[in-house]
């Protein structure tokens, strides 16, 4: 088959700016990035590893939260480059326990704060346009770069929930006003 | 902003207007992919996963420029179903697919009258070179309707890597000869 995909129908996603990053809507040329990802040990925590084909109908779903939601993950890429480096955002997906910040950083990304940087602006959104009055983070047993992360925005651990994947340990963010006040 | 799809196409035809999916027929898809109804296309499914798969649906529509549509009588907007082009990694051609989600929706024809229409701007708008059905075995009813389509059994078509890995009925859709 030679039918090429084309992008002329979009779903359309508000594009922010931070210091280092950009966080954009998820295109077509991100896709084998988020293969590699998906194909790696890296994704043993949100249920992984996965072929290239079942990376596709989770690449859409990622798009189709946004339309769904009215919010959703950004693709968070480098700045300057363009460049895909993880999955950020505010996600709501059905059966989750609550809203949620959720952080993955794909291969090579690691270790340069790249998920923190994104993950806080993540957070301000949905605080200050979502309106949400607490949101959770879960992490994967195991994982503790994703730990440490949520340990230095301030969140503070709160119970387990069940996934599909298996349990998650669920972390909770200190609430708007104190991220407001730089607490945290 | 709120986060929508932009540039898609609404087909109509004499009793039906397809439009884009909107977040307002996940309920409907949502009924259909956790019941026994949806044995045929790949359910029943979660609730998680039906929600997660009209996420699919959408993002499909972002990546490939097109996708299914939701099926509505003209002058009414209940979801009464989906139909139109799929093509997901792991399919070997490009696809028209249907489901209509309530029985009581079944047996008035709007499958075939979204379906033919579908077949139509496969062929001329998206300029598909090829146009199949994929069809569990023993869905008679989605058999019938490929037929009436004038789709054919092609049994040596490649198969679909599906998710379960079994194999389903190809059905192609012959090319009309308006399209040289």
């Amino acid at each position: 088959m030679s039918v090429q995909p084309t992008g002329g129908t979009v779903v359309e996603i508000p594009t922010f700016e931070t210091a280092r990053l950009r966080l954009r809507a998820p295109r077509w040329d991100d896709f084998d990035t988020y293969v590699a990802f998906l194909a790696s040990p890296r994704s043993e925590g949100v249920g992984g590893p996965y072929t290239r084909d079942e990376a596709f109908p989770r690449f859409c779903t990622l798009i189709g939260h946004w339309h769904m939601r009215g919010y959703g993950r950004w693709l968070v890429a480098d700045r300057e480059t363009d460049a895909p480096l993880g999955i950020v955002g505010p996600m709501f997906p059905e059966g989750w326990p609550e809203p949620e910040i959720a952080w993955s950083v794909f291969d090579g990304a690691e270790g340069r704060g790249i998920a923190h940087e994104a993950a806080l602006f993540a957070r301000a959104y949905a605080y200050d346009v979502l309106g949400w009055a607490t949101v959770i983070s879960c992490t994967a047993p195991g994982n503790t770069r994703s730990e440490a992360l949520a340990r230095r925005m301030g969140a503070v651990h709160d119970g387990v929930c069940q996934h599909p994947h298996g349990p998650l340990t669920v972390w909770r963010h200190p609430a708007p006003a104190a991220v407001r006040e730089g607490a945290a | 902003m709120t986060p929508h799809l932009a540039d898609t196409p609404v087909l109509t035809t004499e009793r039906l207007t397809l439009r884009a999916p909107a977040p307002r027929d996940a309920d409907a898809f949502i009924r259909f992919f956790t019941s026994e109804r949806s044995r045929f296309v790949g359910g029943p499914k979660t609730p998680r996963e039906a929600w997660n798969f009209f996420g699919t649906e959408i993002g499909h529509w972002a990546l490939r420029g097109y996708g299914l549509f939701t099926v509505t009588r003209t002058g009414e907007d209940r979801a009464l179903g989906m139909v139109g082009h799929w093509f997901p990694l792991g399919w070997a051609e490009t696809e028209i697919g249907w489901l209509i989600f309530d029985a009581a929706d079944e047996g008035t024809g709007i499958a075939r009258e979204a379906a033919a229409a579908c077949v139509a701007h496969a062929w001329g708008p998206l300029g598909w070179t090829s146009v199949v059905s994929y069809i569990d075995h023993g869905n008679d009813r989605s058999v019938a309707l490929a037929e009436k389509l004038g789709a054919r059994l092609d049994p040596d078509a490649p198969q679909p890597a599906t998710s379960k890995g079994e194999t389903v009925l190809v059905y192609r859709h012959p090319r009309p000869e308006s399209v040289a």
